[in-house]
């Protein structure tokens, strides 16, 4: 009896550890399959001279140019916000809160995580309407109002990354700064900080990742299927995921279908290299001398 | 808590506990602890492992107080140059770096920084922000005095994770006599050297104490007996 | 003295920041709440339950979304969580280490890919494929959105699970095993207790993945407003629903109806988050 549950559960362990990967791999290289033919400087830059696209000098109209450029000021800014508010928040948390307060920024920030990326994107799209009628009748959503959003979204992952790296230094080392007669900020930017610096860039790294994959909260918040490049913030924008969902329902005919999968790609192909990177990072055994 | 050894009980030390209960959460690890080290005398601390030993050092310079849950009572009075006769424990959270520079410490195991050897050394000049030829002549002075100069001198910007035990318990050293304290709090200072590195430090110690009070943990009975001026023995 | 101010200024900087930062959920709690408490006084509650949705004849009844999110969501979390945690089991246990590296790799891989890519292949491999085995329809339904969406989740509740599984202390496994346990009666009497908690951590906050996640369900399952009879059926979720009606005029009914979809999923978040912390309050 015994080794008959033993033997199904087996089976059954066996089962899932194929499909799994087998789904996602088929998921994958379908895309790649696809996609391998329309990858091309055509797909970039349409029929538009490459050096001038990239001088800025001429507008990109058939190629994803645009939306590439999109995604990466969006996930530029966005960044630029969450860093400070996140890496400080989670120096905070490791050091410095007491126990009560602990509980509660613990709870806001595991509340935050867990908000819908589209109710991020419906709270910006409510703080647009709100500064549009009662600060400027200027402001619409828009490249600034989608950069905080997704800055919103991946506030809570830089924090916890943050707190864990801070918490994950040895007391031994905290100690010693201190006993040397280093004062709490002292030890904490030339002692705690750089030994805890890989795992918070590794974190970093996985929230630009995520705010370059995230279309849910863009797409409430000032992204369009045809922008070009802003010439500001308060302008809107194109960018790849939301450029693909678009292909997804509105294409028209099979060579935009194939711009969709080349997208696809390209948008895979930097999600894989910045999971790498963070991957390594988180990886690297703290062998290297910090010099200050 | 009983004293085997006295050479002069009036109360006019460099340090005088009196009274003092330590708690780590709701557990008592020192109670009704009083001691008096004299001013340039060598003060040994032994008992078994366990006994909180290392907890009283960390008390003296307040260290305790960057561990969570613990808490302190009592009175640590301490005789500085600066300070004059104060009690340690009543001194406000912005005074704790001055009171650890000229209170140093070693620690049993040796917490070396992840940085490189002269960084290790630089550091608590750094912190007072002392650089250059200054800071310079100072390392190399400590340095020496542990007779690490020799080994160390060649590669001082390498990084101090790959120096042996032996080797990281002496840069600790170093690392404290930079910042030439007044009082010295030393857990087992020579428990990863060999014999004749020992005896060397050892050496040093009793030459340090025309200048600095040294308040030794040690279980070695044989450096306790050659070092120590009085001997206090803990649970 | 001067690096007395300073040290205040970065300790000011830290503190302002930690409050800028802890605020934000609050901000976002109080807009949801500003804009949907209106509706919610003066609606009768049966007009959000009313089945349909039809702004010309002023019906806007939410409960198909709240139906659809459910089987969807629903679905995908039990595929999910058990091939999630059987596979952080097959890691843990069976496989050599070469493949379990791979695995656990390709776990966290996974949870790298974006979900629009994963929207966009299932669009045009899946959705065919279950179009041509059943026959009528699109084959955009429910079943198509809760199988692209338990691979979505599936990352969280693996990672999960292996992390409390590694926890379990491995000489109380030896000494179980010294006792003459089989390898199942290790399993259901040192793993299984040592980590449930952890394992239903990880399927809960699969499950609120699955209920936040708007991409899958608005590129796959259809968006029809309709209370699904099959897994076969189109479905629209409440994320795909906002996403939708946003298109919208500002001031109009249906975009203020939308505010009570997302006050719904904020209150589905925080209940969560809840019930995983009474969850770590309980000993085992």
């Amino acid at each position: 009896m015994n080794r008959l549950i033993l033997r199904i559960l087996r089976i059954f362990l066996w089962f899932s550890a194929i499909t799994v990967p087998v789904a996602v791999m088929v998921l994958v290289i379908f895309i790649v399959f696809k996609g391998l033919p329309a990858i091309s400087l055509r797909l970039i830059f349409g029929d538009t001279n490459p050096l001038d696209a990239l001088m800025l000098k001429q507008q990109v109209f058939e190629g994803i140019f645009p939306a590439m450029v999109g995604t990466f000021l969006v996930v530029i800014l966005s960044v630029t916000w969450a860093i400070p508010l996140g890496i400080l928040s989670g120096i905070y948390l490791a050091e410095f809160s007491g126990s009560h307060l602990k509980k509660f920024l613990d709870f806001s920030f595991d509340l935050l995580a867990s908000v819908p990326s589209i109710v991020i994107g419906l709270f910006g799209l409510t703080v647009a309407i709100f500064l549009h009628k009662y600060l400027s009748r200027q402001i619409y959503p828009c490249l600034l109002i989608s950069s905080i959003s997704l800055a919103v979204l991946i506030v809570p992952y830089i924090v916890r990354t943050t707190q864990l790296s801070l918490d994950g230094v040895s007391y031994s080392t905290k100690l010693a700064g201190y006993s040397l007669g280093a004062s709490k900020i002292q030890n904490l930017f030339r002692v705690v900080l750089p030994s805890a610096i890989h795992g918070i860039l590794g974190g970093v790294i996985l929230a630009v990742g995520r705010a370059a994959e995230d279309t849910a909260v863009i797409m409430l918040t000032g992204v369009v299927a045809t922008a070009g490049i802003p010439g500001s913030v308060f302008e809107k924008f194109e960018a790849l995921p939301f450029y693909i969902y678009y292909i997804s329902s509105q294409y028209s005919d099979k060579s935009e279908l194939l711009d969709g999968f080349g997208a696809a790609i390209i948008l895979l192909i930097i999600c894989g290299l910045l999971f790498c990177v963070a991957h390594l990072l988180k990886n690297v055994v703290v062998k290297k001398v910090y010099g200050f | 808590m009983a004293s085997e050894k006295n050479t002069n009980t009036d109360s006019s030390g460099k340090v005088v506990i009196e009274g003092l209960n330590v708690f780590y959460r709701r557990k008592c690890v020192l109670e009704d602890i009083n001691l008096v080290a004299q001013e340039k005398n060598i003060t040994c601390i032994i008992g078994p492992s366990g006994c909180g030993k290392s907890t009283l050092l960390m008390a003296i310079n307040r260290l305790l107080d960057e561990i969570p849950h613990a808490r302190i009572s009592g009175e640590i009075k301490v005789r500085l140059e600066q300070n004059g006769f104060c009690n340690v424990l009543k001194m406000d959270d912005s005074e704790l770096p001055q009171l650890r520079r000229q209170i140093g410490m070693v620690f049993q195991h040796p917490n070396i920084l992840p940085m490189s050897i002269l960084n290790n050394v630089a550091f608590p000049l750094k912190i007072m922000g002392l650089k250059g030829e200054k800071a310079m002549q100072k390392i190399a002075r400590a340095l020496r005095m542990v007779y690490l100069w020799d080994e160390v001198k060649d590669r001082l910007n390498s990084s101090a994770i790959e120096l042996s035990g032996g080797q990281k318990q002496r840069l600790c050293l170093a690392r404290v006599l930079v910042m030439e304290p007044e009082i010295l709090l030393l857990d087992e200072p020579t428990s990863f050297l060999d014999q004749r590195l020992g005896e060397k430090i050892e050496t040093l110690l009793e030459h340090l104490k025309k200048e600095v009070t040294l308040i030794v943990v040690s279980h070695y009975r044989d450096q306790v007996k050659r070092l120590a001026d009085k001997i206090y023995r803990l649970g | 003295m001067k690096g007395k101010l300073a040290e205040k200024a970065t300790k000011a900087a830290i503190a302002v920041a930690t409050a800028m930062a802890a605020s934000i959920v609050m901000f976002i709690f109080f807009f949801l709440f500003c804009f949907s408490a209106p509706l919610i006084s003066s609606w009768h509650l049966g007009q959000f339950l009313a089945k349909s949705w039809n702004p010309d004849a002023r019906i806007f009844g939410i409960y198909p979304m709240i139906v659809g999110t459910f089987y969807i969501a629903g679905l995908a979390t039990i595929i999910g969580a058990i091939l999630g945690v059987s596979l952080a089991m097959f890691i843990e246990f069976v496989s050599g280490s070469m493949l379990a590296r791979f695995l656990a790799w390709l776990v966290e891989f996974m949870a790298g890919i974006p979900t629009v890519v994963y929207g966009f292949s299932a669009l045009f491999l899946l959705v065919p494929l279950i179009r041509e085995s059943f026959g009528d329809g699109s084959g955009l339904c429910i079943l198509a959105a809760s199988m692209v969406l338990a691979l979505v989740i599936l990352p969280t509740v693996t990672m999960i699970t292996l992390d409390r599984l590694k926890a379990v202390p491995g000489n109380l496994v030896m000494a179980v095993k010294s006792l003459g346990a089989s390898s199942l009666e290790v399993l259901f009497y040192v793993h299984l207790p040592y980590a449930w908690k952890g394992i239903v951590s990880a399927v809960i906050l699969g499950a609120g993945r699955a209920v936040g996640d708007t991409m899958i369900a608005l590129m796959l399952a259809g968006n029809a407003v309709q209370v699904p009879s099959s897994i076969l059926d189109s479905a629209r979720t409440l994320t795909s629903h906002i996403a939708l009606v946003t298109a919208a005029d500002y001031e109009s009914m249906s975009f203020k109806v939308i505010f009570v979809c997302g006050l719904l999923l904020f209150v589905f978040s925080a209940w969560n988050i809840l019930f995983l912390k009474i969850l770590g309050k309980i000993k085992r």
